[in-house]
């Protein structure tokens, strides 16, 4: 009997299809000019397979479609947040929730209230918007991530670990009373989506216990992480993935979350945290930002969504094939010798743009080049993390990461293995002409988060 | 035919959960009579407020259906901006989850320490953004506007000479802005005239300030003018709102009333600096300016929601179905603001409660009065939502102590309404014995959100 392979498939087949339009080079040539070379600023119409973010792009379910219209939109004590409130409590473990509109409404009340001027906030590599608020509030972000993760060839499997010398180093140096808390994402999206261990967490939670620094939790791929624990670290694998992520909540103080990437969501976001003081606060900063502590600038049918969408996010079939989807595609782009950030993560294929365009100085900002570039081929967009992400130190001078990267984000139930097929050559094709590929010059450069808004030329 | 017809029919219900008046004294109490601290199902008739709880079209679902949740560049965003374009007349258009991150942003750029933001009336977050950025908020509502029982056809003018002499007095330097709410919604919901925005126009052209409309309910008032306005009752409410929005330099918009969203708001305006530098801090705030900090669907729902609102048919009801419940209370004797407002019918809660002194929240005390008696939420617009503190710790109260029903747009029938009237009498009619209350808890800002109240004890 010949041996047949043994496939495994999406758990789910498609209710409702949204139509693509397909475009000529000369027209991408044409909208790429238009937007200045930053794929941000592309007509999402002009693309065809959208790999920018897998922020808010996701599917809902039909179950999610039937909760939208059970929205219960009274201004004060909707149904849907004490239905959403319940289901954090059950599934995640934080006692007390503030919806907001989505993560950085969430980043933004909490760092205002718990960082004070001078402060340090030590954290497993930095986050755009987090790190944003963080220094608004008057903080100041240090990395404390394991060296591997910056090294985007290095196979560590977790790679989202903190290095407690770092963090101890830090102590010593500022004193604990100047770190008012740990920020610790899941999974550590600028480093490929990688995940943190369950160990190094309990480590990290005996660590900072005994200096009274809290651990403040960006969750905003707790899920996929938890399949990484539940599939790579030992004692796991019998586990499911609802209980991996309860246990990863439960050695933390508090958490952050845009629900816009493992909840399933469009829209939507919350804090949550088992100190009521904290709570008590952010209840009466979120009306100044989002709205009534019952609704966080939300409306109630999406609350609705979003606890449904968390129920399904832990679930052990979905999130094998979400995670199985992009592990797949990125076996494909190592077939075809492209370079990307291994282990494969949990939420996109990051193409490391400085061994794929080695002659580009990142001065010249390879992965923005490289993301046009893919765009010009096969209209699939993509999102730079590196130089242009990264910004400039409060001193003006640029970052220059050592990571360099083109984000491939894929949404959650929305392409399938065709796109992945599709994706995967497109990406070969470009490898296969990279000596012919030549670097940009930015001429337009907003002041916070430029990534969003930068504008480039062809040198 | 005198009967006015609701321009539309039943596409799907929500059931409304009864109660009896026993159960809801108990609710009150745990909810420390603080209304926004009901839940929506203890609730009959929800009149708290009309942001974001009215019923959307079958066209507006089905916009929701097409809502495509590209994170950039969603053609759900082009046609917003069309829309909004085409109605206001503003070309520069930037979508906020609500309307108080547009105010947060606008203030943010423009306030700060030392400055004075002029308006006819400023509602509760406008107010308080204004003051968030260290500014101070200046009511100069007209003379008719301070007396509530008496009618007049546009309460909701600015005083122009008293806004001649502020400016006068302060200087230009220190005014960044005039703001102009449509209709009046502290006062009443009471319309402002062409003739006086013009005035103001005038004024804030001369002295170089510029001049913003807080949209909110530019329908409504643009139905008045014509319905009241001398010149304007042959010229149709798009033209009429063309006209109004023309004056302005640009606006805030909570999309929660007028455009019958559920959530959204947006800032529109015709400097391309000021929205270069809105977008910047939108960014940080709210999401990518082709979103901002909504899901596509709804930007979708927004824009159809806004062409539907200038419906003439539709504004003849609306307009109506407030006046009945006006009438209704007029001719039973409760004081109430005259005319009637296009959204909303305010009790006179100084006249209704004569015998609680101001320091007793004789507004707040008929809401509980009317949420016992027969399950209506209304709110309080007097000295628990705008009153202050002297250096004494004694109250500073408000110019006004209303109780104000919100009617949701295409909600509730006649028979709602007749409840509510029937409901309102009653209570009426055996004022004498509603006691007055105290505050045991309140927060620093925005305090009618979460305070807590008790009665006062009994001699």
């Amino acid at each position: 009997m010949k041996n047949i392979k043994h496939s495994w498939a999406e758990p789910y087949k498609i209710k409702m299809v949204e139509l693509l339009k397909m475009t000529t080079p000369a027209q991408r040539k044409k909208a790429m000019q238009d937007a200045g070379y930053n794929t941000f600023l592309l007509k999402s119409e002009d693309v065809y397979i959208d790999l920018l973010t897998d922020s808010g792009t996701s599917a809902m379910s039909d179950r999610q479609w039937a909760g939208m219209m059970m929205g219960d939109e009274a201004y004060a004590g909707s149904r849907n947040f004490y239905h959403l409130e319940s289901v954090v409590k059950d599934i995640y473990g934080y006692k007390y929730l503030i919806p907001t509109h989505q993560g950085r409404g969430a980043e933004n009340i909490l760092s205002k209230i718990l960082i004070k001027k001078g402060d340090i906030i030590p954290g497993n590599m930095y986050f755009t918007t987090t790190r944003l608020h963080q220094e608004l509030a008057g903080g100041k972000f240090e990395d404390i991530i394991i060296d591997e993760a910056h090294d985007p060839e290095n196979d560590f499997p977790f790679k989202g670990n903190i290095d407690l010398n770092k963090l101890d180093k830090l102590i010593k140096k500022y004193g604990a009373k100047r770190i008012p808390y740990v920020s610790m994402a899941t999974s550590v999206n600028m480093a490929g989506g990688q995940p943190i261990s369950m160990k190094n967490l309990k480590e990290l939670r005996a660590f900072t216990k005994k200096h009274g620094i809290r651990v403040i939790h960006d969750m905003t791929r707790v899920a996929e992480n938890a399949y990484f624990i539940q599939q790579k670290e030992k004692g796991y694998k019998d586990k499911t993935i609802r209980e991996i992520v309860k246990e990863i909540n439960s050695y933390t103080d508090g958490a952050t979350m845009s629900a816009k990437k493992d909840a399933l969501v469009n829209i939507g976001g919350f804090l949550a945290v088992n100190d009521w003081d904290v709570f008590e606060e952010a209840r009466n900063m979120v009306v100044v930002y989002e709205g009534l502590h019952t609704y966080g600038g939300l409306a109630g049918r999406d609350m609705e969504a979003m606890a449904i969408g968390i129920g399904e996010s832990v679930n052990d079939d979905h999130i094998k094939a979400r995670v199985g989807q992009v592990i797949y595609l990125g076996e494909k782009m190592l077939e075809y010798n492209v370079p990307i950030v291994t282990p494969i993560g949990g939420h996109g294929i990051f193409v490391d743009a400085k061994k794929f365009l080695p002659h580009i100085s990142q001065d010249q900002f390879p992965a923005q080049t490289l993301a046009a570039e893919v765009y010009l081929d096969a209209g699939i967009r993509t999102m730079e993390r590196g130089v242009v992400s990264a910004g400039r130190k409060a001193n003006g001078e640029n970052y220059y990461p050592k990571l360099e990267l083109v984000r491939f984000t894929i949404p959650r139930r929305v392409y399938t293995q065709a796109h992945m097929d599709v994706i995967a050559e497109s990406v070969a094709r470009v490898y296969e002409r990279r000596n012919k590929i030549k670097g940009m010059k930015m001429i337009y450069e907003p002041k916070y988060l430029r990534f969003f808004q930068a504008k480039f030329e062809k040198l | 035919m005198n009967t006015i017809i609701e321009p539309f029919r039943i596409k799907s219900v929500e059931p409304i959960y009864f109660n009896t008046e026993a159960e809801r004294a108990l609710i009150v109490e745990k909810a420390f009579y603080n209304p926004f601290l009901i839940h929506s199902t203890d609730v009959m008739i929800d009149l708290l407020t009309d942001s974001g709880t009215s019923a959307m079209s079958s066209n507006q679902w089905a916009g929701m259906m097409q809502g495509d949740e590209s994170y950039a560049g969603s053609p759900s965003f082009f046609r917003f901006e069309k829309t909004i374009q085409e109605i206001t007349g503003f070309p520069l258009v930037i979508p906020t989850h609500q309307g108080r991150a547009a105010e947060k942003i606008l203030f943010s750029i423009l306030g700060g320490k030392g400055k004075y933001f002029v308006s006819n009336t400023l509602f509760d977050t406008t107010r308080a953004n204004i003051e968030f950025s260290g500014a101070e908020g200046v009511d100069l509502i007209c003379e008719e506007g301070k007396h509530p029982s008496i009618p007049a056809p546009f309460k909701g003018n600015m005083d122009t000479t008293l806004l001649k002499k502020f400016i006068e007095e302060k200087g230009t330097a220190n005014i960044p802005l005039c703001i102009i709410t449509v209709t009046n919604n502290s006062g009443g919901g009471q319309p402002v005239s062409m003739q006086n925005i013009k005035e103001v126009r005038a004024i804030c052209t001369e002295y170089k300030i510029p001049l913003f409309i807080d949209a909110c309910r530019f329908a409504e008032n643009s139905y008045f003018i014509k319905l009241r306005e001398e010149g304007y009752a042959d010229k149709s409410v798009r033209e009429i709102a063309k006209e109004l929005f023309s004056y302005a330099d640009g606006c805030t918009m909570s999309a929660k009333k007028d455009a019958f969203a559920n959530i959204g708001g947006f800032l529109a305006m015709r400097n391309e600096d000021l929205a270069q530098h809105c977008r910047n801090l939108l960014i940080m705030t709210e999401g990518f300016p082709t979103y901002g900090g909504l899901a596509g669907r709804d930007l979708e729902a927004i824009a159809i929601g806004l062409n539907e609102v200038l419906d003439e048919h539709y504004l003849q009801y609306r307009i109506r179905s407030i006046e009945y419940l006006s009438n209704k209370l007029i001719a039973a004797g409760v004081p109430v603001m005259q005319p009637a407002g296009g959204h909303a019918v305010y009790l006179d809660a100084k006249e209704f409660l004569a015998h609680i002194p101001v320091d007793q929240y004789p507004g707040q005390a008929l809401v509980a009065a009317l949420y016992v008696h027969g399950g209506i939420r209304s709110v309080e617009i007097g000295s628990l939502m705008f009153g202050k503190y002297d250096e004494h710790k004694k109250l500073i109260p408000a110019q006004l102590e209303l109780v104000r029903l919100a009617i949701p747009r295409r909600v509730y029938t006649q028979s709602h309404i007749d409840y509510v009237a029937e409901v309102i009498i009653e209570v009426f009619n055996k004022r004498d014995e509603i006691k007055g209350l105290t505050i045991t808890e309140e927060p620093p800002m925005l305090r009618h959100f979460t305070a807590k109240l008790k009665p006062i004890e009994s001699k």
